[in-house]
């Protein structure tokens, strides 16, 4: 055979007369997109994924039509792209087309709705098999903090856990706390660093988003920074989360553990005052902010100015810190205003400063209150006092120090933008509480002194991209409860400084790259579909008593033990695909941009079936490459599957549709190596 | 000299009634001396069923729309040698020229010759070629016959038009042993039934153009791949068969000379994409019906991966003639890129129906209007859609195109193999690329992406549109999808599937956008767009068609005016149906 020369997307390729296009371009190191080819068995060429335009077919003419890279013999002088705008739209609309008969999960309901997407059911399935450290290793390419933030996330994961509809959701926070705990307290998992780039990068704030800002571009090898104006690190995690849900210790031991990566900490450093934002911009190569949100909002009644009235973020700094000595509440009145979880936090603070009473004034009810259902039980237990549908209207002092809170009554109207109902003042309806010290906790604003450079949104917070993080400076990124939407959760904040960091490390490398989620596959699933499921009951987190607990600050929870969390673990139903990380539909199908819900239509849908000795088949995955008939009948000699019917209702079925033929499976499991998707799966 | 009545039976005029017509000629002329006997079909569909009466081979008359009741009368008049008491059954002259206007070559002998008979066959000219091309001497070499075919100029009357000559040849110079001459006898576009026609009024014709190209490719084996749906044919091709293998014409050492060559006749199950040459060979070889990737073609490995070379029937029915006639003769018909002659099945809204073979150059119009009368009921012609599910449509503007492969191909339509569906005024084209759609999603064998998602996605915007549920976009939607699906799909099946479409909005966009803008059908046709009104000022308050109505979407009080309730209406008719003073409009 004589070699020829051909030219794939501008690579000068050597490859012998006679083999394909695709052949030519795998040999050479080229991928050409394809589904249903494998060098096992022949040509088919039904996904048309490998289409490619001939530029030049050796004498200085294109061919006009596209060629299927897997049967089209390269040609001596064939100069070919697989990345035309013909070739693109061509793969588009097939992995469109492919997508809008595709019914499966390529991840768990409870990954997706992870703001910072950890693969909670990765973990999940490590901690069954008793493999910790593995655990935290999957836990860890999302978030550096897992067992600081299994302690206090309010998981969103389990709001979406299918597991609910057959009975409870996986408790899959503590389950995260749990594993996180037992690395620590051996060999920790440490991320491996690349070589030093020599970029250097300053992130202002050392709470979760700038700690994971920082893990990351540490990780590809810049050397980063952090500059916090307080003490310590740990931002919102150290000084707004009281101890009692997180000691502080494990705090440390995690942010420890960044700092051993190389990351530079200095403390006590605040912009505008050791050193500005221009500083930092002239003297390093990128700038993050991740200043957090921390100033308490005002809540616009008269008497704010009094003494006795404070934010809540400032009441849980103060003790947390340990900057000032605990308040001394012994027979003080407490009246905490605002529902989330800082009143939480801040009632059972005060609590367990001794005071005598404490209300929650909150102007919905039970059900509309923002705050995590256990804290607000867990409170209670403690003897945190509700009001409901009661809202502030005056503070009244004497001598300058509050006295009294003037609460005007409530009542439920129709229901606002959030779909909550919005409380409506029942008119010249007013309650009176006697009241020594109220704290604001209704909501944190940042405050930017030191930032006025950057352009800020209307509620006050920093404008920040939502694909770039980039603010109005072309160097400057932002991120956190400082920007845009204002304060949220921390898994929040440690998502978007994930994202931030793949955006600045490309930055760094010289091309910018925003940050585009990725096209998912979902299905909706029904509690009929997993009726046949046993129901196990979620496990209960051991707490200490509410009489002992609310006397000091110690952990409430005493944590999982290890039979607790291997049998919690074993309740996942493992919704997300098997094969997401192999699968090549999915990566195709972020190559480019697809929108498959613009073709949306009839589907086929199959029930999985387990047929094939230990194979489980998915019809719903299968995108009919054939490639399973092919390779059971051409390279395995069995023949036992077929295609059956024609057009849009042609499935993979037995030969013959003859559920007989079965029975000569011999478990190969070829057809399972060879699927590009999830459709096959081997049981173990 | 006696009289010779002839009954032409086709599968359509045995459909009209043509057996009872003979089986009553049959009864009455017992005794008599006047010969009844079958021919073919001779294409024209609205006049059957068809008999023919001749004296020394010369047809005296033609009758049409002949009833078994009008078979006593016949016998008589035949008897006695008088046929003016049969001239109220004679076809007109109008109706004559249907055939006068016409050059037929591939149709040369259908419903002039009786299919059953070889002598019927030979007596017409049949086997004079193959007897030229095998002659002892002054024969022709292989190389011989297809020069002259190149000459002609014929190229594939299937659809795609490629020079046959160049097939052949290709299949000649592949080295192989065994090689394979194959009749793609699978016609399957709606509306398309010239082959059928051609097998079940002519057969030998069609064997002797596949006995001419075996002998030029060097194949030792012919196969007919003919649709089981037409049961006719394959006894009528299996009879001959017999009769030729008899006679010498098929077997070893044809005719004396050192060629020889078998013939296999296989019932293809009704797979639309088993046309599709490669498809067709799985489906020959005992596999799915799939196409396969081409290259390589069939010329170099076809059947059992061996040389092989497929035309369609109307192709191999050009093949005696041309060797017959030579190919300057047939290359002298026709225009520069397209020679000879082609065969077309009108149907539709058409006045007179059936087949046309004319020259190559003539116009849309010279076969719609001069040959084919026009529209019937007198309404407007809309468009004639072309080349079945592969094909497209032409509107009225374009009536003076001529029949020419390239110029067919410049509107977005395409030659095809000729099937030719008329419209009028009260065709909706939404319905219409709805209906091909719907064809080529049911007929998509489920092979590439492309085709089996991308025409159940197209069939569904555009069913959605017919229910005036249609969005925004959808039109171009259609249009990238259309596009798509050419570039991407794996076979010809797939990538013509989205040519009806294309061109109906090509030429018909403003009916998209009355259907998806105004939820209305110009046309009138599409039934849930549909909005049956009372028109108080004819209404007599008379309660008929409130009492028609299935769904009680009717009410009045009696004597005075109703109102349909359009929520309940299921748009039905029976209410306009059976008022009597026209006050229930439909717009």
């Amino acid at each position: 055979m004589s070699q020829i020369q051909i030219t794939i997307n501008g690579k000068l390729c050597h490859c012998e007369e006679g083999i394909s296009i695709l052949q030519a371009a795998m040999q050479n190191g080229i991928e050409i997109p394809n589904l249903c080819n494998d060098e096992s068995v022949k040509v088919y060429g039904a996904c048309g994924l490998c289409a490619v335009e001939v530029l030049d077919d050796g004498s200085g003419r294109p061919m006009p039509k596209l060629l299927r890279a897997c049967s089209a013999k390269a040609m001596n002088g064939y100069v070919v792209r697989y990345d035309t705008e013909r070739v693109n739209q061509s793969r588009k609309i097939a992995l469109e087309l492919l997508m809008s008969d595709h019914t499966g999960d390529c991840m768990a309901p409870c990954r997706l709705n992870c703001p910072a997407g950890t693969d909670c059911q990765g973990y999940v399935k490590k901690i069954a098999e008793g493999d910790y450290h593995g655990a935290v290793r999957l836990m860890k390419e999302k978030l550096p903090l897992p067992a600081s933030i299994g302690r206090v996330c309010p998981h969103p994961c389990e709001q979406n856990c299918r597991r609910a509809l057959v009975e409870q959701p996986l408790s899959i926070a503590f389950l995260k706390a749990f594993a996180a705990d037992r690395d620590l307290e051996s060999e920790t998992y440490r991320a491996e660093c690349l070589p030093d780039t020599g970029k250097r990068v300053a992130i202002i704030g050392g709470g979760p988003a700038g700690l994971t800002a920082a893990y990351f571009l540490r990780q590809k090898g810049h050397a980063v920074t952090i500059f916090d104006a307080s003490a310590k690190m740990g931002g919102m995690l150290r000084y707004g989360i009281p101890a009692y849900r997180l000691p502080k210790t494990v705090l440390d031991r995690e942010i420890e553990e960044i700092e051993a990566m190389g990351v530079s900490m200095q403390n006590r450093v605040r912009i505008g005052e050791q050193i500005t934002l221009e500083q930092l911009r002239a003297d390093y190569d990128a700038v993050i902010v991740a200043v957090g949100a921390w100033q308490s909002m005002a809540m616009r009644c008269e008497g704010e100015s009094l003494s006795g009235v404070v934010g809540g973020i400032q009441f849980l700094h103060d003790i947390s810190s340990g900057e000032k000595a605990a308040p001394d509440l012994q027979g003080k009145v407490v009246a905490v205003c605002g529902g989330g979880n800082t009143a939480m936090d801040a009632c059972r603070t005060a609590v367990r400063c001794g005071a005598d009473k404490v209300y929650v004034i909150y102007r919905r009810t039970r059900e509309e209150m923002p705050a995590d259902a256990v804290e607000i039980e867990e409170a209670a237990e403690e003897g945190v006092i509700y009001r409901y549908l009661t809202n502030p209207a005056e503070i009244i002092g004497e001598n300058g120090a509050v006295r009294r809170i003037k609460l005007q009554v409530m009542e439920l109207g129709e229901p606002d933008a959030s779909g909550r109902r919005s409380p409506v003042p029942v008119e010249g309806k007013f309650e009176l509480l006697d009241v020594d010290l109220v704290i604001m906790a209704i909501g944190q604003k940042p405050a930017l002194a030191g930032f006025e450079a950057l352009e800020q949104t209307r509620k006050g917070t920093i404008a920040a991209d939502e694909a770039t993080f980039l603010t109005n400076l072309p160097d400057v990124y932002a991120i956190g409860d400082a920007t845009n939407r204002g304060a949220d959760i921390a898994i929040a904040a440690i998502g978007e400084a994930n994202r931030c960091a793949a955006v600045v490390d490309s930055a760094l490398c010289g091309a910018l790259k925003p940050y585009r989620a990725p096209f998912l596959s979902k299905r909706e699933v029904t509690a009929e579909m997993l009726a046949d499921r046993e129901k196990i009951a979620r496990c209960t987190m051991p707490t200490r008593p509410a009489e002992v607990r609310r006397r000091d600050f110690d952990e409430v929870n005493l944590g999982l033990t290890e039979a607790m969390a291997q049998a919690e673990a074993k309740r996942c139903l493992e919704c997300g695909c098997h094969d997401y990380n192999e699968c090549k539909l999915i990566r195709y199908a972020n190559m480019q941009p697809i929108d498959p819900y613009r073709l949306a239509g009839q589907k086929n849908i199959h029930e999985k079936e387990r047929k094939l000795g230990s194979i489980e088949r998915d019809p719903g995955k299968c995108i009919l490459c054939g490639l399973c008939v092919r390779v059971c009948e051409e390279d395995a000699k069995q023949g036992i599957l077929g295609l059956v019917g024609r057009g849009f209702t042609t499935a993979i079925k037995p030969e013959f549709q003859d559920d007989a033929v079965i029975a000569g499976c011999k478990d190969c499991a070829k057809c399972v190596k060879v699927c590009p998707t999830g459709a096959l799966k081997l049981l173990g | 000299m006696s009289i010779r009545i002839a009954v032409g039976q086709g599968s359509c005029g045995i459909a009209a009634g043509a057996g009872k017509v003979y089986d009553a000629l049959f009864a009455a002329l017992q005794g008599s001396e006047v010969s009844l006997g079958v021919v073919g079909c001779i294409g024209m569909c609205w006049l059957e069923p068809i008999v023919d009466l001749y004296r020394d081979h010369t047809l005296q008359m033609r009758l049409v729309q002949v009833k078994p009741e009008d078979a006593e009368r016949i016998a008589k008049a035949c008897c006695h040698g008088d046929l003016s008491a049969l001239n109220d059954l004679a076809i007109s002259e109008e109706d004559a020229a249907f055939l006068t206007k016409q050059t037929r070559i591939a149709l040369r002998n259908c419903g002039l010759i009786d299919p059953n008979s070889l002598e019927s066959a030979v007596e017409a000219g049949g086997y004079s070629a193959l007897r030229k091309v095998l002659a002892k001497q002054d024969g022709m070499t292989p190389e011989e016959v297809i020069a002259c075919i190149k000459e002609s100029g014929l190229a594939g009357r299937g659809g795609a038009g490629f020079p046959t000559w160049f097939k052949w040849n290709a299949a000649r110079q592949s080295a192989g042993e065994e090689k394979y001459l194959i009749c793609n006898a699978d016609e399957g576009d709606p509306g398309a039934f010239m082959d059928r026609a051609v097998i079940e009024s002519d057969p030998h014709t069609l064997i002797e153009g596949m006995l001419i190209a075996a002998y030029a490719i060097g194949a030792k084996e012919a196969l007919v791949y003919v649709r089981a749906e037409y049961p006719l044919a394959i006894k009528r091709l299996h009879a001959a068969l017999a009769q030729a293998k008899e006679a010498g014409y098929v077997g070893r050492h044809i005719l004396g000379s050192d060629f020889s060559c078998e013939f296999r006749v296989k019932a293809g199950a009704g797979a639309f994409v088993c046309g599709e040459e490669t498809a067709l060979i799985e489906s020959l070889e005992g596999n799915r019906g799939m196409p396969r990737l081409k290259p390589p073609f069939p010329a170099a490995a076809g059947y059992w991966h061996q040389p092989s070379n497929i035309n369609n029937v109307e192709t191999f029915a050009n093949v005696s003639w041309i060797i017959d006639h030579g190919g300057a003769a047939f290359a002298a018909m026709g225009t520069p890129d397209s020679k000879g002659t082609k065969v077309f099945a009108l149907t539709g809204k058409i006045r007179r129906g059936g087949l046309v073979e004319i020259p190559m150059g003539k116009t849309l119009r010279d076969v719609i209007f001069d040959i084919g009368g026009g529209i019937r009921d007198g309404k407007d012609f809309k468009a004639v859609q072309m080349g079945g599910p592969s094909g497209g449509c032409i509107p009225a503007s374009l009536l003076d195109t001529i029949i020419d492969y390239k110029a067919l191909g410049a509107t977005g339509a395409i030659m095809g193999s000729g099937g030719m569906v008329v419209m009028d005024e009260t065709t909706c084209m939404v319905s219409m690329a709805k209906f091909f759609l719907d064809f080529t999603a049911e007929e998509s064998c489920g092979k590439c992406v492309h085709c089996r998602i991308g025409t159940k996605r197209m069939q569904e915007i555009l069913t959605r549109i017919t229910e005036g549920k249609g969005r925004k976009g959808d039109v171009e939607l259609l249009e990238e999808l259309c596009n798509a699906i050419k570039d991407g799909a794996l076979c010809g099946l797939g990538q013509t599937a989205p040519n009806p479409v294309l061109t109906t909005i090509r030429y018909f966009r403003d009916e998209f956008t009355a259907h998806i803008e105004e939820q209305r059908c110009p046309a009138g046709s599409c039934t849930a767009l549909r909005r049956y009104t009372i028109d108080p000022a004819n209404c007599k308050g008379c309660t008929l068609c409130a009492k028609k109505c299935p769904v009680n979407a009717i009410s009045g009080s009696v004597k005075a005016p109703h109102r349909i309730d359009l929520d309940v209406c299921i748009r039905c008719g029976q209410c306009m149906a059976a008022c009597k003073f026209h006050a229930i409009q439909v717009g």
